[in-house]
């Protein structure tokens, strides 16, 4: 039986059982290329779950949606069973109420390629669930050049500045993001404000530099926010940076182990860092 | 009054405009079309009248309202005792926009100018722009003008329409404006004529949505507590994406900033979708539920502009259909609420 039969097959049973309020998953959309999700609270409703390449969004975010309605069982590869992991070190959901439907994932295609953080994904497979739909998944992650490592500080400020002066402040990125979940984002500040509102190069590189610090230690490099971002602007530049400097100066990836805690909660006495210790 | 311009006419017109350094017209920018001031017309991404981006023949990804709207303009700045202007409206020449976008300055038109107060800064733009749009022969599978009421060659709300035919394009102004950029060029022949209409009548066969405007805004009046709003808000996630690059949404907030002693009042485009956006001043937000921020959307395209201004503000411009990181298609919304409500 394949994948996406098993699916629905699972999501029926937990459904008609009432183990679950409902099951977080993709249907189809009306566009070719990108999926929508689904949030499907009755059995009979199965048949509209999918899941295939289009699969874009980071499901984990929808999950702080729905996480009042009940237990709830949600559909995650990887990336998204990292973010729950996240999600749950950071006390935003219980584990008791979610349950987790792994699969698998090839990677996401955009315009018929590959999207760029699957492209040097290392987790296809969840690294927590409650049972797998189907199997395992296998390939050899390319090897993503980090560009900022032969860019002096000068260079860096250039290429970023181009990268973000597109940006037009639509928040996609942020929106998309399962751990971008504060109650008010230091953008929405007021009182005082943190950051500027105009498009300016300048206002937006704040904005972006601050977002890209607020992920470090959590980001789980789905790549969500790069495939939301209607301006097409690579924040997996940013990501992936950011997670390299944790992981080479904390020795951790974000949500990787379930068990371990989150880098900027913990004191390890064995920090690579020196002067830490 | 209608022209014949040969293909190398046009590029001649335009290269003088690109010469004044008044000329802006679509480029390509990564994965789509952008807006950007042309020095050279070969970099202007129109193949005949139409860009192919991402295996379709897309609009430019930022509407043209951006003429007439920018994302953030200052609006004056403050000496210490009294406002000055001083922003300086320049002369521009748009090429290449499509026929929905025309519609959509028209909307902003009716909504900033005709409907008094008067905007002061959005009028002296739009009558120091002269908008050349270009018809559409082949619109994207997410371009639905034709439902709502607009057409792939209409000329509402551009100063020059261009209809690409074999050889060149026939000439229509719309405006006064559009009757001097379009002088002493020839009468365009039958056959052209004809050539054009037939695109024309293709172009909108390709349209196939059919939207019943009258019984959706009848089903709007009543619907403000549907259910409806709810089962389609699931997916949405609130970001400004759709709004932001919509032709017509016209939200703005206003912003002051003190950059190096000077005092500036700006404003900014907003959107209904954030939070932010409805936060009143004592802390209380009346719309804090994600599916009241999506309500509004849809509310006020085919309703609250409608019962204010008389005009619908979808254009059916299909960017919003483009662009949503949530595979959210408004024409299917729109099919929700006319069978669900
Ligand atoms: S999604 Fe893109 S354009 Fe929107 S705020 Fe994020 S980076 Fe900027
Ligand atoms: S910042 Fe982007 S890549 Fe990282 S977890 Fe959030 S959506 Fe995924
Ligand atoms: S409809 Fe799509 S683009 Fe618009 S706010 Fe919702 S998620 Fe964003
Ligand atoms: S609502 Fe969507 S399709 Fe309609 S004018 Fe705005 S962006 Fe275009």
């Amino acid at each position: 039986m394949d994948k996406v039969a098993r699916l629905r097959e699972r999501a029926k049973e937990l459904l008609e059982k009432q183990e679950v309020v409902g099951v977080l998953g993709y249907r189809a959309s009306s566009r070719p290329g990108i999926s929508q999700v689904a949030f499907i609270t009755r059995p009979e409703e199965v048949d509209r779950l999918i899941f295939d390449s289009a699969c874009s969004q980071n499901l984990a975010n929808y999950l702080l949606k729905v996480k009042d309605k009940g237990k709830v069982a949600v559909v995650a590869r990887g990336c998204d069973s990292r973010s729950i992991v996240v999600l749950l070190q950071e006390k935003q959901i219980e584990r008791e109420k979610v349950y987790i439907l792994g699969v698998g994932c090839e990677g996401v295609v955009v315009q018929g390629e590959k999207s760029v953080a699957c492209r040097s994904c290392r987790y296809p497979n969840p690294v927590i669930y409650d049972e797998m739909v189907g199997e395992e998944v296998h390939f050899e992650p390319e090897t993503v050049e980090d560009e900022f490592d032969r860019l002096t500080p000068d260079e860096w400020w250039e290429v970023l500045s181009a990268e973000v002066a597109r940006c037009i402040r639509c928040y996609a990125c942020r929106q998309v993001c399962p751990n971008c979940y504060c109650p008010v984002c230091f953008v929405d500040a007021s009182m005082p404000a943190l950051v500027g509102k105009t498009h300016n190069v300048s206002d937006n590189i704040v904005f972006h530099i601050m977002r890209a610090l607020h992920m470090a230690g959590r980001c789980v490099e789905c790549g969500a926010c790069h495939r939301a971002c209607p301006m097409g602007i690579d924040l997996m530049r940013f990501n992936r940076q950011v997670a390299k400097i944790v992981r080479e100066r904390f020795g951790l990836v974000a949500g990787a182990k379930p068990d371990e805690m989150p880098a900027l909660t913990i004191f390890k006495p064995d920090d690579p860092q020196e002067f830490i210790r | 009054m209608k022209v014949f311009l040969k293909s190398e006419d046009l590029k001649k017109l335009l290269e003088q405009f690109a010469g004044a350094g008044k000329l802006f017209a679509p480029v390509k920018k990564g994965g789509y079309s952008g807006w950007a001031r042309v020095s050279s017309i070969d970099e202007v991404v129109l193949s005949g009248a139409q860009a192919v981006l991402q295996g379709e023949e897309v609009n430019t990804r930022k509407p043209a309202k951006v003429f007439v709207f920018p994302q953030s303009e200052v609006m004056f700045e403050f000496d210490g005792e009294r406002a000055v202007e001083v922003t300086e409206v320049p002369e521009v020449v748009v090429f290449g926009l499509r026929p929905c976008d025309g519609r959509a300055m028209a909307f902003l038109e009716r909504f900033f100018v005709e409907n008094k107060p008067e905007d002061p800064l959005v009028r002296e733009r739009r009558e120091k722009a002269t908008l050349i749009g270009v018809a559409c022969n082949s619109p994207a599978e997410s371009c639905f003008c034709t439902a709502v009421g607009g057409g792939p060659h209409e000329g509402k709300g551009l100063d020059v329409l261009l209809r690409e035919v074999n050889g060149g394009f026939v000439g229509e102004a719309v405006t006064e404006k559009g009757e001097k950029v379009l002088a002493g060029f020839p009468a365009p022949s039958k056959e052209a004529e004809v050539e054009a209409e037939k695109r024309r009548q293709e172009a909108e066969g390709k349209m196939a949505l059919r939207i019943d405007l009258k019984r959706l805004k009848e089903v709007l009046d009543k619907g403000f507590n549907s259910p409806v709003w709810e089962r389609l808000t699931l997916e949405c996630v609130n970001c400004g994406a759709c709004t932001f690059l919509c032709p017509t949404c016209h939200c703005f907030d206003i912003t002051d900033e003190t950059v190096r002693g000077k005092k500036k009042r700006s404003r900014v485009w907003d959107s209904c979708q954030f939070t932010l956006y409805s936060q009143h001043a004592s802390g209380h937000n009346p719309r804090l539920n994600p599916a009241g921020r999506y309500r509004n959307r849809v509310m006020d395209k085919f309703k609250y502009t409608v019962d204010m201004v008389g005009e619908l503000s979808c254009v059916g411009c299909g960017r919003c259909v483009r662009v949503c990181p949530a595979g959210i298609d408004i024409r299917v919304a729109v099919a929700e609420i006319l069978e669900g409500v």
